[in-house]
């Protein structure tokens, strides 16, 4: 189990600082695919964790919402990470990447379309079997739109978490990026997601690059994603959070403060539901 | 009517891998320039951390440009992209424009080796007790394995001393100007290492690798195996670059 708490992404550069100081924090997510070895440094390291935090793993090539369904051989290396890891929270994108033997390794929008939908549905439903658990699902950033959309971004995710049987994985970082990409009103998203479903939530930085906001991950969280995180924590309570930085990873103390910031606002929205409770 | 999804996503990664028009169109439109330049950004990072002295020596933009085109003939095939990579050295070794750094394929096997071994399964301690009770009279067809993390390169070029030279905070000038190099990639305390061996020892190892059993692959020594085999055998095992054995049938 997790606490209600702010955990941040595990990586490399931080290792030893975390272990020397044992920082308090909620839990620490790995990138799955970052422990796909059989043997090696990176899983003992991974060992050394796992006795002081809470772990979430992190899938970032599974390529959930390909057609052609998820690949066996990835899907078993997640299996092992997963079984002899038992992990808190695993997780992974509702989004795809590879196509007939390809992989673009990237976050590739999907088209909000039914059959997208059961596609998704379909390999969610096939990975939450082999894994023997349910596994939380993100909602990803987008740069465009496929024309031939069904249905609207929120309706799409909502649906597949409620139709798949697993749970959101809510980034309020993307939410922001998409609703300024898109143009749609962030608050009217966080409006429709089942509050029940949200087992973890992201947040992350993000830079504009032109007219664009762009989901880098490397920077602190914006402003105005603090403020729709707050939103969102007064209508779903608090749930575990994540301060995510993937590229040009900054002390670990920067994290830590990002974490601290989130800690807070948990803080008070746990102080509200009490007092909304008493 | 929309789209099937398979024939979309097919088509959007001819768009991302080989530059392809998309169509049905998007929106917006320049959002297919986003989506391939960070695609091919993440190939070309991933494959520039498995080989980063082969980037040193041809430089980025170079390196760059090889990258672009071996990715074009050879797909990532994994979610994993700690498995790209595999190949690189082959298709420098074709690549006309390296053709006045002959040694470039042989740097990058050796940067593959030792990428493989480190990501490799950590080696089981050697099973002392069962090689005890194979009868001596078998001992010749015992099949010996390398330690999973063990990966062997020969080169006719002086691939470490070059590797070595152009390791972060180094000049790049080689200790030695002249091969064969005969190198050894073992994994010491989870790091893994190259050195090199002489001939002998690696068309031993190399036969062991094979599969040959243990009295076949003592021929690499020649005339001086009865000298020489026992020492390597039990030199290998200490070491851990010999990691398991398979003891032949006694029926057979």
């Amino acid at each position: 189990m997790v606490d209600d708490g702010a955990g941040i992404g595990l990586r490399a550069p931080h290792y030893r600082a975390i272990l020397e100081r044992e920082p308090a924090l909620a839990f620490l997510e790995i990138h799955a695919e970052n422990f796909f070895a059989e043997g090696g440094q990176a899983l003992a390291w991974l060992e050394r964790f796992r006795e002081r935090y809470p772990l979430s793993v992190h899938g970032v090539g599974l390529s959930l919402g390909s057609a052609e369904g998820v690949e066996e051989s990835h899907l078993a290396k997640l299996e092992r990470l997963v079984r002899r890891f038992e992990p808190a929270l695993v997780s992974e994108h509702l989004s795809w990447s590879a196509a007939g033997g390809r992989h673009a390794n990237e976050l590739l929008p999907l088209p909000f379309t039914r059959e997208a939908l059961s596609a998704a549905v379909a390999n969610i439903q096939h990975v939450q079997e082999r894994l023997g658990r349910p596994i939380l699902v993100e909602n990803v950033s987008t740069y465009l739109r496929f024309g031939d959309g069904e249905m609207a971004e929120h309706e799409f995710v909502a649906e597949v978490v409620r139709r798949a049987g697993c749970g959101l994985l809510l980034d309020v970082n993307n939410i922001h990026v998409n609703a300024r990409n898109h143009g749609f009103d962030a608050l009217a998203y966080l409006d429709a997601i089942d509050a029940a479903t949200v087992g973890e939530i992201h947040l992350a930085g993000h830079e504009a690059v032109g007219a664009r906001l762009v989901d880098t991950h490397g920077a602190r969280v914006a402003p105005e994603v603090w403020d729709l995180y707050v939103a969102a924590l007064a209508r779903l309570g608090p749930r575990p959070t994540l301060i995510e930085w993937d590229i040009d990873i900054p002390e670990l103390d920067t994290l830590l403060d990002e974490a601290a910031i989130a800690s807070r606002h948990l803080q008070s929205a746990a102080d509200m539901r009490e007092r909304s409770l008493a | 009517m929309s789209t099937p999804l398979a024939a979309l996503q097919r088509r959007f990664l001819d768009a991302m891998l080989e530059e392809a028009p998309f169509t049905p169109e998007v929106a917006p439109a320049d959002a297919l320039d986003v989506y391939r330049a960070s695609v091919a950004a993440n190939l070309r990072s991933a494959l520039a951390s498995a080989y980063p002295v082969t980037q040193r020596l041809v430089g980025e933009a170079f390196f760059a440009e090889a990258a672009r085109q071996h990715l074009r003939a050879v797909p990532s095939a994994s979610g994993d992209l700690h498995q790209l990579g595999n190949g690189f050295a082959a298709f420098l070794e074709g690549y006309e424009p390296a053709r006045a750094l002959p040694w470039l394929g042989d740097v990058a096997r050796l940067e593959w080796a030792l990428h493989e071994s480190h990501f490799a399964a950590d080696a089981l301690p050697f099973d002392f007790a069962a090689l005890a009770r194979v009868p001596p009279e078998m001992h010749g067809d015992i099949r010996f394995a390398l330690a999973p993390p063990v990966r062997l390169v020969r080169s006719e070029w002086p691939v470490l001393a070059i590797w070595e030279a152009n390791q972060p905070g180094r000049d790049g000038t080689p200790g030695r100007d002249a091969g064969p190099d005969f190198i050894v990639v073992e994994r010491d305390d989870f790091a893994p290492r190259a050195r090199c061996v002489d001939r002998d020892t690696w068309l031993f190892l190399e036969a062991l690798a094979r599969g040959a059993a243990l009295a076949e692959a003592g021929l690499a020594f020649g005339d001086a195996m009865e000298e020489r085999l026992a020492d390597a055998l039990s030199q290998g095992i200490a070491s851990g670059l010999v990691g398991s054995f398979a003891a032949p049938d006694p029926g057979t």
